[in-house]
């Protein structure tokens, strides 16, 4: 079992990413491309080595993702414009100090003319619709200073409708809760300053119940845990300022016992394969319980805290205290 | 990626792959390349569709394929159909993406070029009935998705869509009917709390539109969920169903019945006789299922308080109070994980009593 993170092999593990090009997979993937460079950014920022992965070439990759078309970014260069890569894109830009290289009121119409009558939004024009593109509009819209553009009443009217008799959220209306939608309507709620809208008591217990006897947390009642729901239930808990109501030791203990400690990188769960999607939630999560030697994350925006506190956008969120290293 | 055990490959081993994966590497990039500037040109042909067919066998992530094979669709091939060649095509494209789900159960943009191709079944169909090839088409889809909840009952993508197209069919189907495919979900699987949440949807429109009586079906829903508890007590599902018919507590009647059932249950548990024993710290037990219980009750007892004081008079009250707080201590040893949950309302309870 391992009892540390490994942080240098975790730093080399995201290295080493971009540099498979002779891989299938790689290829196979690059429908995550915009996602996984967000996610391995974010990490490298919270390990506390946020000059890990060269900032011009990210830049330009980014750009290169641009759809003109649309007016949004897409997953991977040529690939049409959607909202979570899009997000994504803002979010890098944002970390990078780059976001006056995006034409800001093309990105905000893109996104604004998603949301549809109910209040939800679509990923892109062909219209899938989830809360989790609620999230990722109201996200983006925060970070880029445009939230005021939008139909904030009809948003939280549509997430509201998405509320469980056992306080979490789905995907539409009508869907039965699970974390990863809990997560994006509680954090949809608390940039819209809206928690109102929460059944609290109710929600917070329903969150503390994902966690498991090996410490590990499951996205919905009785199924298996792993890590990526460990930031999901962890981010709505500190939202809810209840992140003690789960045993943070047990889910250290869990995250850590994911790791690959040869090659780096965290997978769902202990002897799996890592992949970067759970090296990036697995270190979102050590951080909001106090991980020592962590940089602060920001659980509602999902980026260092110092970066979203510079924007004067933090919330009143409350994670663990950092512990002594 | 879930659920793919890590698997060390050396430096050999990970050369001989990459020689074997060579051709098809090239085959995909190759191809990958065709497409994306055939769509930059706006190629909308009937070639171009099938380079889009071939990929998406290859890669059913690839959504700007997707997008692309539907703007042909859109831009050229239906507009030179007729209605019962559309039809066709849009058969050929639930055809394809069966396939598709049968693999990839959980892939967001097969469920949604499944649903876009249904929003594009034209109306019409044999003996003129104008809804004839929509009745068909939604048929079909309520058997597939059937099927795919069989292959697994928690697939949310697949409830998701199930409850899409019984939204939107030709003809709605009676809700009764959805009210007896729960049931008979539940039943083969008490563990299924997709269908207990379905049931909760379910339930209340057959209460609103008059077809069921609500204080009788609720007696049978009791009933029901009493069965399962019994049958099996470790699972969340079922604690999660009773405590949703039991709502806010406001019938007196029903939360009490219900708060005695739990006693009972509890009293049968094998780990039960721990309860009252001054040395349950040195146990450790994890019980879920005694854990269950008494949290249930906590959340019971504080429901009577909160909505039935005078009737249980100050006396009453006082009783329930010693004995959440009582409960309360134990859940702390029992269930160590939430301890300071269980810390948190006891100590909320004190106040209050103050
Ligand atoms: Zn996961």
């Amino acid at each position: 079992m391992s009892s540390e993170l490994a942080i240098a092999q975790h730093i080399k593990y995201i290295q080493a990413l971009g540099k498979q090009k002779d891989d299938l997979i790689y290829h196979k993937t690059a429908h995550l491309r915009m996602n996984a460079v967000y996610w391995g950014l974010t990490a490298t920022c919270i390990l506390g080595r946020p000059d890990a992965l060269d900032r011009e070439e990210m830049i330009a990759y980014v750009m290169s993702c641009w759809d003109d078309e649309a007016g949004g970014f897409g997953a991977h260069t040529g690939h049409d414009a959607h909202i979570h890569s899009t997000l994504s894109a803002i979010q890098i830009m944002v970390m990078q100090d780059a976001l006056d290289r995006i034409d800001i009121e093309r990105v905000t119409q893109f996104i604004l003319s998603l949301q549809q009558p109910s209040g939800v939004f679509a990923g892109d024009a062909f219209g899938e619709v989830d809360t989790r593109f609620l999230y990722i509009a109201v996200n983006a819209l925060a970070l880029l200073g445009r939230l005021g553009d939008l139909d904030q009443e009809k948003t939280v009217e549509y997430v509201r409708q998405c509320r469980n008799y056992d306080g979490g959220f789905g995907r539409i209306v009508g869907s039965e809760s699970h974390a990863g939608q809990v997560f994006v309507c509680t954090a949809a709620l608390a940039i819209l300053d809206r928690l109102d809208v929460i059944d609290e008591p109710t929600l917070a217990w329903w969150l503390a119940e994902r966690q498991l006897p090996n410490g590990g947390l499951n996205g919905r009642p009785q199924k298996l845990e792993d890590v990526c729901y460990s930031f999901w239930a962890l981010s709505a808990l500190s939202v809810l300022r209840k992140l003690h109501w789960i045993d943070a030791a047990a889910l250290t203990s869990f995250i850590l016992s994911a790791q690959d400690m040869e090659v780096g990188g965290i997978a769902d769960r202990p002897g799996n394969m890592a992949d970067i999607f759970h090296t990036h939630f697995g270190i979102a999560g050590l951080s909001l319980v106090g991980y020592p030697g962590l940089v602060d994350l920001d659980p509602v925006f999902c980026m260092p805290a110092s970066v979203i506190e510079k924007k004067g956008l933090r919330k009143g969120w409350e994670a663990l205290p950092r512990q002594k290293v | 990626m879930h659920g793919v055990r890590r698997s060390r490959e050396s430096r050999e081993a990970r050369e001989a792959r990459r020689q074997r994966e060579q051709e098809e590497l090239n085959t995909y990039l190759s191809l990958q390349e065709d497409i994306l500037s055939r769509k930059k040109d706006k190629d909308w042909s009937k070639d171009a569709f099938d380079l889009t067919t071939r990929m998406l066998n290859k890669n059913p992530e690839f959504y700007t394929v997707w997008n692309y094979r539907r703007l042909i669709l859109l831009n050229n091939i239906f507009r030179n159909s007729s209605p019962h060649e559309k039809i066709d095509i849009l058969a050929n494209e639930l055809v394809m993406t069966i396939s598709a789900l049968k693999v990839h159960p959980k892939v967001y943009w097969i469920w949604n070029h499944r649903r876009w191709c249904l929003e594009n079944i034209p109306e019409g169909g044999d003996d003129d009935d104008m809804q004839g090839w929509r009745k068909t088409c939604w048929k079909r889809e309520l058997y597939l998705v059937e099927q795919m909840l069989d292959a697994d009952p928690r697939n949310f993508h697949a409830w998701d869509y199930r409850r899409y197209v019984l939204s939107s069919m030709p003809i709605q189907r009676p809700e009764t009917a959805e009210l007896a495919y729960t049931t008979k979900k539940i039943e083969s699987d008490f563990s299924n709390f997709s269908a207990w949440h379905q049931r909760t949807k379910v339930l209340p429109r057959l209460w609103e539109s008059g077809k069921l009586d609500k204080a009788q079906s609720l007696q049978q829903e009791f009933v029901l969920v009493q069965n399962a508890m019994w049958a099996d007590p470790d699972d969340q599902s079922v604690w999660l169903y009773h405590r949703w018919l039991i709502g806010s507590g406001d019938d007196y009647d029903s939360l009490t019945r219900e708060i005695k059932g739990i006693h009972e249950l509890l009293e049968e548990q094998p780990d039960s006789k721990c309860m009252f024993s001054p040395i349950l710290a040195t146990l450790n037990l994890t019980n879920a299922c005694v854990s269950g219980c008494m949290e249930t009750l906590v959340h019971y007892k504080r429901l009577l308080i909160r909505s039935h004081t005078s009737r249980l008079g100050p006396e009453g009250t006082q009783i329930l109070r010693e004995e959440c707080l009582g409960l309360l201590k134990q859940l702390e040893e029992l269930d160590p994980l939430r301890r300071q949950r269980y810390r948190d309302l006891g100590a909320l309870r004190r106040r209050h009593c103050q």
